[in-house]
C-alpha cells in the first residue's frame, strides 16, 4: 500500500523531469502521452491504495511513511513523509482521476502549439505537487506541496508568455498565493515552538493544550493560506485573471484541484480549527460572503471562462461554508462533485472556444445548440449539476451542506440564507451563460466560423485561423477531446449517487476517522432545505430563460450596480491602492532618500574628508625657516618643562 | 594524504597553481585550462576531505598545528568543523565555476587574472579553516588583495570608484578587527581559537562585528555593495556575492558568537533589528532595481540579512538554517550572476527596460533562469526554502516580530524575482535583444548546470547539510548564550 | 678648583645660547642665521666644558670636540647653500626663500 502511494506521488514527477530533460528529442505528442500515462499510472496506484486501505478496519486506517529526513535542527527532525489515510486517499483519487482526464483532453486541445512539451511537463509537475499536498504526512510537506502547486499555477497561467496580460496574471496569482504561504509559515513556526514537531499526530494531540491565543493564531495563519489558495474573500482577485491560461489549466487547477486545497487543509487540520472555534466560524462566514459576491459578479461577465471562474469561487464558498460549520464530509463530497461538473463545464467551454478559433466573448456566440450537440448535452449536464437539480451530482452534495447550515443556530441560519441566495444566483448566471451561448439562432460570428465548414484551430484570445480544414461537419471537437468530456458528463450525472442525506453515507463513514463532523441535520431540515434550494435554482433558470432565451423580458439595468459588479466590487483597485502602490512608493522612496545618499554620499564624504584633512595638515608646511625654528624651540621648551615636572 | 596535510594542501595547492601560472610562459588558452584544472582538482581535494571527515564526532578534525610566534602563542593552526567543511566546498565549487566561466568568456591578461583567482581560492579556504586569530586575519586580508585587483582591472566602466569604496570600507572594518584581535590575543595569552575560552568584553566584540558587518554586508554598512557588484565582471561578482560574503557570516559564527556569549546577548536585539531591516530594505530595493545586476545585488543584501537573523537567533533551528542558507545563497547568487553575465554578453546591457522575450527560441536559458529564480525566491520545496524556514522558525523563538518581517520578505522575494524573470524572459522582445542571440552554449551550461544540479539535490535533501553541521546541539558547540 | 663657580660659566653659556637663538629667530639674512647658530653651538660647548671641569671627567670635552666637528660640517653645507642661492641672484632673505625650488 505504501509503495502504491509513493508510486502515485512520484511517477508524475518523473514524467515532468523526463520531458524537461528530453527537450526536443521527444515529440510533442509523445510528451502528451507520457504526461497522461504518468497521471494514469498515478490513478491506478491511487485505486490500488484505496482498495488496500479498505482492507483495514476503520479505526486502523492511518499509515505514515517517511523516505528520509528532509530538514533537521538539533532535536527537531522533519521528514519527507506521506500519510495514507481515508482523507488523503479520497483526494488522491479525485486529483489523479480528474487530472488524468484533463491531461488527456489537453492532448487534443493543445495540439499544434509550439510549446506543447513545456505544457505537459508543467502539468505533470502540477499533478505531483497537488498529490504531495494531499499526501503530505506533516505540515511541512503539506506546505511544500502548497508552494509547488502555486508555482505550477504560475507556470501554467503564464504559459503563453508573450502575452503581457498572461504574465501579469501569473505573477499576481503567485504573489497572492505567497501571502498565504507566509501566513501559513507563521502558523507553523508557532506550532514548532509549542509542540516541537509538525507531524499531524503530534500536533493534533497537542491542539487542545495550545492555549487560546496560540490556537487562534495558528488557525488564522492556516486560514490565511486557505483563502489565498482557494480564492476566497479577501484574497480572491487572482482567480479571474488566471483564466489567461489554457482552458485545461483552468479546468484542472482553477476548478477541480488547486483551489480546493484550502478546503482540504481545513478538513485535514480540523483539530486545530476546532481548538479555535471563532476562526472556524470566520471561515464559514467568509465562504458565505464570497459565495454571494461571486454569484453576483458572474451575472455581468461576458467572457465564457470568467463566468465559470466566478462560479468556481462561489462553489468553493459553499465548501468553506460547510467546513466552517464542521460538516467536513459534506464539504469534501461537494469538492468531489464540483471537480466533476466544473471540470466538465470548463472542458465543454474549451470545446466551444476551440471550435470558434479562440473566441471567448459570449456576446459573439449563440445558437451552438445544433452545431455542437455533444457539447450542448455536456453543458446541460454541467449546468444542472452546478445548480443542484436532481438527479445530478451537485444536488446531493450542495443540499447536504445547506441542511447542515440550517441546523446550526442563528449563525448557521444566516449562512443558510446566504447559501439559498447563492442557489438562486447560481441558477440565474449558469442558465444565462447556457442560453446565451447555445440557444436561439447561430450568431454572425458563429456562422462565419462553423457553418461555412471551416474548422479553424487557434489559441485562445486570438482569432487567427492557423489551420483550416474544410470539413462540413458539426464543428464538434476532435475525438481526442470529446471522449474525456463524455466520461466527465457521466461522472457529473452519477457522481452524486454515492451519498444521499442520512440514508446512504459511504463518504461520511469513510472520512469519519479523520474528521468527525460537528453537525447533523435532521430529516425535516434536509427536506425543507432541499426543496427550497431546488426551487430557487429552478426559479433562477426560469428567469434566465425569460430574459435570454425567449427574450421576453429585458435585462434590468441599474447603472451603478452594473458598474460595481463589472469592476468586481473594486477589489483590484483597492488592493492596488493599499498594497501595490505603497510598496512601489516605499521602494522608490527608500532608494532616493536612503540608498543614494548612503552610496554616493559615502564616496563623496570620504573623499571630501580626506582631502580636507590633507589640506589642513598641509598648511603647516609654510616653507619659512623661522617658523620651523620657532616650533623646534617651542617644542623643546615644552619637553624640557614636562620632563622636569614629571621627575 | 594524511589528514592535517590535506587541509594545508587545500590552501596551498591553488597558491602553487597561481605561482605556476605567473612563472610559466603559457599561451592564453593553456593558462585558462590549467587554471580550470587546478580549480577542479581543488574540488576533488575537498571531496576527499569530506570523505575523511567523521560527521558524528564533535570538535576539530583534519587539523594541523605548528607554532609560529611562540612568545606570542601564535600558531599555524588549521582544521575543519562540520559547518566549515561545507563552506569550503562552496568556495571550491563556486571558484571553479567562476574560473570556468572566465575561461569560456576570455579575459585579457589571462596569466594575471587566473593567478589572482587561484590565489583568492587559497585565501578564502584559509579563512574558513584558520583556527588561530592572527592566521585568520592574515587570510582575511589576503582575500582583499586579489579582489582589489580583480575588480579594479577587469571591471566595468565605474570600476575605480567601486574598488575605492569597497577597499576603504573593508579596510576600516578590518583594522577595527585587528585591534580587537591584538587586545584579545594578548589578554588571553594565546591567539588560538580552539583552546581559548570565551570573553565578555563588549568593545572587542564590536571590533569583530564591525569587520564582519561591513563584509557581509549588514545594513547600513552596505554602501560598497551596489557599485562593486555592478562593476565587477560576472564571475568576480559571483565570487564576491557567493563566497566572500559567507566569510563574513562564518566570522560571525566562529568568532563573534562562539567567543562572546555575554556581548551577543547584550547586542542581539540591535543586530537582529538591523538584519531584519536589511532583509526588507534589500527586498524592496531589489523590487525596483532597474537592472539585472541590481536585483541580484540587493537580493544578496536581503539574504545576508536573513542569514544574520538566523545566526543571532542562536538556537538549533537558526544556526542550522543559517549554515544551510549560506551554502544555498552562495550557489544561487553565483548562478544568477553567471547567467546575468551570459545575458549581458548577448545584449550588451543589463537594463531590464531594454530586455524581454528572451525565452522564445532559447529553452535552455529559460529553463535554467527559471529554475534558478524559483529556487532563489525560496519556493517551498527548494533548498532555499528549507534554510529560510529553519531560520525564521528559529528567530521566531527569539522574537515573533522578526519572523513576521521575514514572512513579509517571503512575499517581497516572490515579487522581485518574478519581476526579474518576466522582464528578461517574457512579454515582448526587448529592444536590446538581438535576433541572433543564441541560447546558452554548452560551455555556459557546463558552468551553470552543475551549480543548479547541486541546488536541486539540496532541495531534495537539505538534511545533507543540516544533519552534518553541528554535532549535538548547535548552541552547545558555539558556547552558552543566555536566551 | 680655582676660578669662578660652574654656575657663572653656565650663565654665560645660557646667555650665548639665548643670543644665538634670538638671532636665528629674528634675523632675516641666512648668513646671520648661520652665525647665530654658531653662537648657540658655542654656548653649548661652553656648558659642556664647564661641566667637564666641574666633575673632573673628560667626557664633556670629548663631546665638545665632536660638536665642533659637526658645527664645521654644517657650516660648510650652509655656506655652500648660501653661495648657490647668491649665484642665482635670489634675495638672501629667509622669509622669501620659502619654496624648495631653485
Amino acid at each position: 500500500m505504501i509503495a502504491a502511494a509513493w508510486t502515485c506521488l512520484l511517477v508524475p514527477l518523473g514524467a515532468a523531469l523526463a520531458i524537461t530533460l528530453a527537450g526536443n528529442r521527444i515529440t510533442r505528442r509523445g510528451a502528451g502521452y507520457l504526461a497522461t500515462g504518468s497521471v494514469a499510472v498515478s490513478f491506478v496506484a491511487a485505486v490500488v491504495t484505496f482498495a488496500l486501505l479498505l482492507g483495514d478496519s476503520p479505526g486502523d486506517r492511518s499509515h505514515p511513511s517517511t523516505l528520509w529526513s528532509w530538514l533537521t535542527a538539533g532535536q527537531l527532525d522533519f521528514g519527507l513523509r506521506i500519510l495514507v489515510d481515508p482523507l488523503s486517499v479520497f483526494m488522491m483519487l479525485v486529483v489523479s482521476g480528474v487530472g488524468m482526464l484533463i491531461v488527456a483532453y489537453s492532448i487534443g486541445y493543445m495540439d499544434g502549439d509550439d510549446e506543447e512539451r513545456r505544457y505537459f511537463a508543467y502539468m505533470a509537475l502540477f499533478v505531483f505537487s497537488m498529490l504531495l499536498l494531499v499526501q503530505g504526512g506533516n505540515l511541512l510537506m503539506l506546505l511544500v506541496g502548497w508552494g509547488l502547486v502555486g508555482l505550477s499555477s504560475y507556470l501554467l497561467i503564464g504559459f503563453w508568455h508573450d502575452r503581457p496580460s498572461a504574465v501579469a496574471a501569473a505573477k499576481k496569482a503567485f504573489v497572492m498565493n505567497a501571502i498565504g504561504d507566509a501566513t501559513m509559515a507563521l502558523a507553523l513556526f508557532l506550532l514548532i515552538q509549542r509542540t516541537g514537531s509538525l507531524n499531524f499526530e503530534i500536533v493534533f494531540a497537542n491542539a487542545d493544550s495550545l492555549g487560546v491565543w496560540a490556537a487562534n493564531l495558528v488557525a488564522l495563519g492556516l486560514l490565511g493560506g486557505a483563502i489565498a489558495k482557494s480564492a476566497q474573500l479577501p484574497l480572491q482577485t487572482w482567480l479571474p485573471d488566471a483564466m489567461e491560461g489554457p482552458t485545461p489549466v483552468s479546468a484542472l487547477i482553477h476548478a477541480a484541484t488547486m483551489v480546493t486545497a484550502g478546503v482540504y487543509l481545513i478538513v485535514r487540520t480540523s483539530p486545530l480549527f476546532e481548538a479555535a472555534p471563532k476562526v472556524l466560524e470566520l471561515a464559514g462566514g467568509l465562504g458565505a460572503i464570497t459565495l454571494v459576491m461571486a454569484g453576483l459578479i458572474a451575472l455581468v461577465q461576458t467572457d465564457i471562462k470568467r463566468v465559470i471562474a466566478y462560479s468556481t469561487m462561489s462553489q468553493i464558498g459553499y465548501m468553506f461554508l460547510a467546513v466552517g460549520l464542521g460538516a467536513y464530509a459534506d464539504g469534501m463530497f461537494h469538492l468531489m462533485t464540483h471537480a466533476f461538473f466544473k471540470a466538465l463545464l470548463f472542458m465543454a467551454a474549451g470545446l466551444v472556444i476551440h471550435a470558434l478559433a479562440g473566441e471567448q466573448d459570449i456576446r459573439k456566440m449563440g445558437g451552438l445548440r445544433r452545431l455542437m450537440p455533444f457539447t450542448f448535452v455536456a453543458f446541460i449536464v454541467g449546468t444542472l449539476s452546478l445548480t443542484g437539480i436532481p438527479p445530478f451530482s451537485g444536488f446531493f452534495s450542495k443540499d447536504s451542506i445547506l441542511a447542515a447550515a440550517l441546523s446550526q443556530g442563528w449563525y448557521g441560519q444566516l449562512l443558510w440564507a446566504a447559501g439559498m441566495t447563492g442557489a438562486f444566483l447560481t441558477g440565474l448566471y449558469s442558465a444565462r451563460l447556457f442560453f446565451i451561448v447555445f440557444w436561439g439562432e447561430p450568431s454572425a460570428f458563429v456562422r462565419e466560423h462553423l457553418m461555412i465548414g471551416s474548422h479553424a484551430s487557434g489559441r485562445e484570445g486570438h482569432t487567427s485561423h492557423e489551420r483550416h480544414e474544410t470539413h462540413v461537419h458539426s464543428g464538434e471537437g476532435p475525438p481526442s477531446m470529446t471522449w474525456t468530456v463524455g466520461i466527465l458528463t457521466v461522472l457529473a450525472t452519477i457522481g452524486g449517487w454515492i451519498q444521499f442525506a442520512d440514508l446512504w453515507t459511504p463518504i461520511s463513514s469513510w472520512l469519519d476517522p479523520v474528521a468527525e463532523p460537528l453537525v447533523e441535520a435532521t430529516g425535516t431540515q434536509e427536506l425543507v432545505s432541499s426543496l427550497l434550494a431546488v426551487g430557487l435554482g429552478l426559479v433562477g433558470i426560469w428567469i434566465a430563460w425569460l430574459i435570454y432565451a425567449e427574450r421576453q423580458v429585458r435585462v434590468p439595468r441599474f447603472a451603478q450596480v452594473q458598474r460595481l459588479l463589472e469592476h468586481k466590487f473594486y477589489f483590484d483597485e483597492l488592493y492596488d491602492l493599499l498594497f501595490y502602490r505603497p510598496s512601489v512608493l516605499l521602494a522608490t522612496g527608500l532608494y532616493r532618500l536612503v540608498e543614494q545618499p548612503l552610496v554616493l554620499g559615502s564616496i563623496r564624504e570620504l573623499v571630501r574628508a580626506f582631502r580636507e584633512a590633507g589640506q589642513g595638515t598641509g598648511r603647516l608646511q609654510t616653507g619659512l625657516v623661522r617658523n620651523y625654528a620657532l616650533s623646534i624651540a617651542a617644542s623643546l621648551a615644552i619637553v624640557t618643562v614636562v620632563f622636569v615636572a614629571v621627575r | 594524504m594524511s589528514s592535517g596535510w590535506l587541509t594545508t594542501a587545500l590552501i596551498l595547492f591553488p597558491v602553487a597553481g597561481a605561482i605556476l601560472l605567473w612563472v610559466l610562459p603559457l599561451r592564453p588558452f593553456a593558462v585558462g585550462s590549467t587554471a580550470l584544472l587546478f580549480a577542479l582538482v581543488e574540488v576533488g581535494l575537498w571531496i576527499d576531505s569530506v570523505a575523511q571527515f567523521d560527521f558524528s564526532q564533535p570538535g576539530l578534525q583534519l587539523d594541523q598545528r605548528t607554532s609560529w610566534f611562540s612568545d606570542l602563542h601564535v600558531s599555524y593552526h588549521v582544521g575543519f568543523y562540520g559547518f566549515s567543511i561545507w563552506l569550503v566546498g562552496l568556495t571550491t565549487v563556486v571558484l571553479a565555476a567562476a574560473i570556468g566561466y572566465a575561461f569560456w568568456a576570455g579575459r585579457e591578461r589571462p596569466r594575471a587574472f587566473y593567478g589572482l583567482m587561484l590565489l583568492l581560492t587559497g585565501a578564502i579556504v584559509g579563512v574558513f579553516v584558520a583556527q588561530d586569530l592572527l592566521l585568520f586575519y592574515v587570510f582575511w586580508e589576503a582575500m582583499l588583495v586579489p579582489l582589489y585587483v580583480l575588480v579594479g582591472v577587469w571591471g566595468g566602466a565605474g570600476r575605480l570608484r567601486a574598488t575605492l569604496v569597497f577597499v576603504i570600507y573593508t579596510m576600516a572594518g578590518s583594522l577595527l578587527m585587528l585591534a580587537s584581535i591584538i587586545v584579545l590575543g594578548l589578554s588571553q595569552g594565546t591567539f588560538d581559537l580552539v583552546t581559548s575560552g570565551t570573553n565578555g568584553s563588549d568593545w572587542i566584540f564590536l571590533g569583530f562585528v564591525a569587520a564582519f558587518a561591513v563584509k557581509a554586508p549588514l545594513f547600513p554598512l552596505h554602501a560598497w555593495l551596489p557599485e562593486a557588484y555592478r562593476e565587477s565582471s560576472p564571475e568576480v561578482a559571483a565570487v564576491l556575492s557567493g563566497v566572500v560574503s559567507k566569510a563574513a557570516a562564518y566570522g560571525f559564527l566562529r568568532i563573534a558568537i562562539a567567543k562572546f556569549p555575554g556581548p551577543v546577548s547584550e547586542f542581539r536585539t540591535p543586530i537582529l533589528v538591523l538584519a531584519a531591516c536589511g532583509l526588507v530594505y534589500g527586498s524592496l530595493l531589489a523590487f525596483r532595481a532597474p537592472d539585472v545586476r541590481g536585483v541580484i545585488a540587493y537580493s544578496s543584501l536581503a539574504q545576508m540579512g536573513l542569514i544574520t537573523l538566523g545566526l543571532f537567533a542562536v538556537n538549533d533551528l537558526g544556526l542550522n538554517g543559517a549554515v544551510l542558507q549560506m551554502v544555498n545563497h552562495g550557489l544561487i547568487s553565483a548562478t544568477l550572476f553567471l547567467l546575468a553575465g551570459g545575458i549581458e554578453r548577448r545584449t550588451a546591457t543589463g537594463e531590464l527596460a531594454l530586455l524581454g522575450g528572451m525565452a522564445r527560441g532559447r529553452p535552455a536559458l529559460a529553463t535554467v533562469l527559471l529554475t534558478a529564480g524559483v529556487i532563489a525566491l525560496a519556493v517551498p520545496g527548494s533548498a532555499a526554502f528549507a534554510g529560510e524556514f529553519a531560520i525564521l522558525a528559529g528567530v521566531f523563538q527569539t522574537g515573533w516580530g522578526y519572523a513576521v518581517v521575514g514572512a513579509v520578505a517571503i512575499v517581497l522575494a516572490a515579487m522581485y524575482i518574478l519581476r526579474l524573470i518576466s522582464a528578461v524572459l517574457h512579454d515582448r522582445v526587448g529592444s536590446a535583444v538581438p535576433e541572433g542571440a543564441l541560447d546558452l552554449r554548452p560551455a555556459e551550461l557546463g558552468v551553470v548546470v552543475p551549480l543548479v544540479a547541486i541546488l536541486l539535490v539540496l532541495s531534495a535533501w537539505p538534511a545533507a547539510i543540516t544533519e552534518r553541521s553541528f554535532v549535538g546541539s548547535a548552541a552547545n558547540v558555539v558556547g552558552r548564550v543566555a536566551k | 678648583m680655582r676660578g669662578p663657580d660652574v654656575v657663572w660659566y653656565l650663565a654665560v653659556a645660557a646667555f650665548l645660547f639665548c643670543t644665538g637663538a634670538l638671532g636665528v629667530l629674528m634675523r632675516r639674512s641666512p648668513l646671520i642665521v648661520l652665525l647665530s647658530l654658531e653662537i648657540m653651538l658655542n654656548g653649548a660647548n661652553l656648558a659642556l666644558i664647564a661641566f667637564s671641569r666641574h666633575y673632573a671627567q673628560g667626557d664633556g670635552q670629548i663631546f665638545a670636540l665632536t660638536v665642533m666637528a659637526v658645527a664645521a660640517s654644517e657650516v660648510v653645507v650652509g655656506l655652500g647653500l648660501i653661495v648657490a642661492i647668491a649665484r642665482k641672484h635670489l634675495d638672501l632673505d629667509v622669509d622669501k626663500l620659502s619654496t624648495l625650488r631653485g
